[in-house]
């Protein structure tokens, strides 16, 4: 399904779910504000030795850039560790971290590097949980619970969002892949060829057709050559999706020659008990070429030999 | 963006191409290709007519717009108050044919659509719902 | 274009109409009966249908076009469907219609070319 993820992300409500899964109450959200002050008060302390920490590694330091953009990320940083024990988690939170998730994927920040700064954010955070006077020892397996929870729920968000982000790229080339892979080009007055390359499924063979008809009305084309060297194999739906197309071609007032039918295509056509019958049909593209331009040329009447 | 929704009576033949005007105006609205627009609006011209033909002038169809992200989508629904489809897999069958229409009927315009369900109660009428859902530009 | 009525228009011995761009049941029944009037008073023998404004065609109109070709020919006439639109067409397909013995083609132009002396069928 193409189109979950983004269903899922988007989607408030599963969230609230969410929060169920990993057992993230009320209670959690009390043991967080806990540790809101502290959050603050070394929020820029954690964020330089996080940075400083990340500088250290030379792949990372060209994601960080220039000065002017260092200080934008720290600030951005430092309120993205003040929003965790905030104590409000709701839509804008919801927004804020799917955002997060985007502008990594869109800067090309790996993963791993986003995943890390949590762990050195807790080795940051963690002496001032249990080393801290003001928790006794429940309230700080209470605080890091609740704490390990609510990194798990950004983690989730923003990595969805990354995973989306990347399946948005991958479906719009896909779709420019489909269409370069089958060209349709005029190859003289009044013919045009398309030469399939791989496997017609569906939605392919509707955005063929659509291209395939375009062409011939807009080149004003009598003959359509429609190449199937490229095709590995045929099957019942490939072979009926190449006949609804050589109907439609038929009804604009145009041909259809059909040309590569190599000899394993030829016999699973007949094991398939596909008939073609009707379909002039051709070994090759050069053979097909030749049976168009006969054709058109019938309809002019030579006068010298009139 | 904000679902747009309607309906618009299915009482005479004049009907038919009103319903296919709005749900083209709609369905271009919503975003849309050509060639899904006229598979849409094709559905509704078949469906418009099954339902004058059924119904003795009292049907209606109801149409809204649906989003999801990346998608684009239209819900119609089509409701008579005839004598209902004793048969729905038969009716849905390429071929079987009611009423004089051509007998492609149920069949071609499932091919056309995403989705197509259809509720019927004998002697009480039938409600056909379609979905079209394409790609937001 | 007026959308209410249909103008059949002579052209030597052969008829043209051009069908509007949304036809609705009342000028498609109105279409079959002009026609084949118009073929008995001059003798047409042939019709050509410029559907190339239409972007629509379903069950009904279809299965007019085919009867109405049927007939033509029964009045001795052959008809041509000129300019379907490719969206048009891909729908047709795919919803499963036949123009019966409705000869189609890309334009006026090349549907005259059918009918003229030096035509032979490929």
């Amino acid at each position: 399904m193409e189109h979950s993820h983004s269903k899922y992300i988007s989607n408030f409500n599963s969230w609230a779910e969410q929060k169920r899964f990993v057992d993230f109450t009320d209670k959690d959200v009390e043991f967080l504000k806990k540790l809101h002050p502290f959050a603050i008060e070394y929020a820029d302390t954690f964020v330089e030795k996080l940075y400083e920490h990340l500088m250290t590694f030379p792949d990372t330091k060209r994601f960080l850039g220039d000065e002017k953009m260092l200080m934008r990320l720290k600030l951005a940083q430092k309120s993205y560790f003040i929003d965790l024990t905030s104590g409000e988690y709701g839509e804008e939170y919801f927004k804020s971290r799917i955002k997060v998730g985007i502008v990594h994927q869109r800067i090309g920040l790996p993963p791993r590097i986003y995943m890390s700064t949590y762990c050195y954010y807790m080795q940051l955070i963690i002496p001032h949980i249990y080393g801290n006077p003001a928790f006794d020892a429940e309230t700080s397996n209470g605080i890091f619970s609740a704490l390990y929870k609510i990194i798990n729920l950004d983690q989730e968000l923003a990595i969805s969002a990354y995973v989306h982000a990347t399946d948005e790229v991958i479906s719009r080339q896909t779709e420019e892949i489909l269409e370069m892979s089958t060209p349709v080009i005029q190859i003289w007055e009044g013919v045009v060829a398309a030469p399939i390359i791989g496997m017609l499924d569906n939605g392919r063979t509707q955005q063929f057709m659509e291209r395939l008809l375009e062409k011939i009305v807009e080149t004003n084309s009598p003959v359509a050559l429609i190449d199937i060297t490229g095709v590995p194999q045929i099957d019942t739906a490939t072979a009926q999706h190449l006949i609804d197309t050589i109907n439609a071609v038929k009804l604009l007032g145009s041909q259809v020659i059909i040309t590569g039918v190599r000899p394993v295509i030829a016999q699973t056509l007949v094991h398939l008990g596909i008939d073609l019958s009707g379909i002039v049909t051709r070994p090759t593209m050069a053979s097909g070429l030749k049976v168009a331009l006969d054709k058109l040329s019938i309809k002019f009447i030579d006068p010298s030999k009139a | 963006m904000a679902n747009e929704f309607g309906e618009n009576p299915i009482q005479t033949e004049g009907d038919i191409v009103t319903c296919r005007k709005l749900i083209r105006n709609a369905s271009v609205a919503a975003g849309f290709g050509m060639t899904d627009v006229t598979r849409i609006v094709t559905a509704v011209s078949e469906l418009a007519r099954n339902v004058y033909v059924h119904s003795g002038s009292h049907g209606v169809m109801r149409w809204q717009t649906l989003y999801k992200p990346g998608q684009i989508g239209i819900q119609l629904e089509f409701e008579d108050y005839g004598v209902g489809i004793p048969d729905i897999d038969q009716a849905i069958e390429a071929g079987f044919t009611t009423a004089g229409s051509m007998g492609m009927g149920l069949s071609g315009v499932k091919r056309l659509m995403d989705d197509m369900t259809i509720k019927s109660e004998t002697s009480v009428g039938t409600i056909v719902t379609i979905e079209k859902w394409g790609r937001a530009k | 274009m007026d959308e209410n009525t249909l103008s059949v228009i002579k052209l030597k011995n052969i008829l043209l109409v051009t069908v509007p761009d949304e036809p609705g049941d009342d000028i498609i029944h109105e279409l079959q009966t002009k026609v084949l009037h118009a073929i008995e008073k001059y003798q047409s023998k042939g019709l050509i249908l410029d559907i190339s404004n239409v972007n629509i065609l379903d069950s009904f109109f279809a299965r007019t076009i085919s009867e109405t070709t049927q007939m033509v020919a029964l009045m001795g006439g052959k008809t041509v469907i000129a300019g379907m639109q490719p969206c048009v067409a891909i729908t047709a397909t795919e919803l499963g219609l036949h123009l019966g013995k409705a000869i189609s083609t890309l334009d006026v132009d090349r549907a005259l070319d059918i009918f003229s002396d030096n035509f032979k069928l490929v």
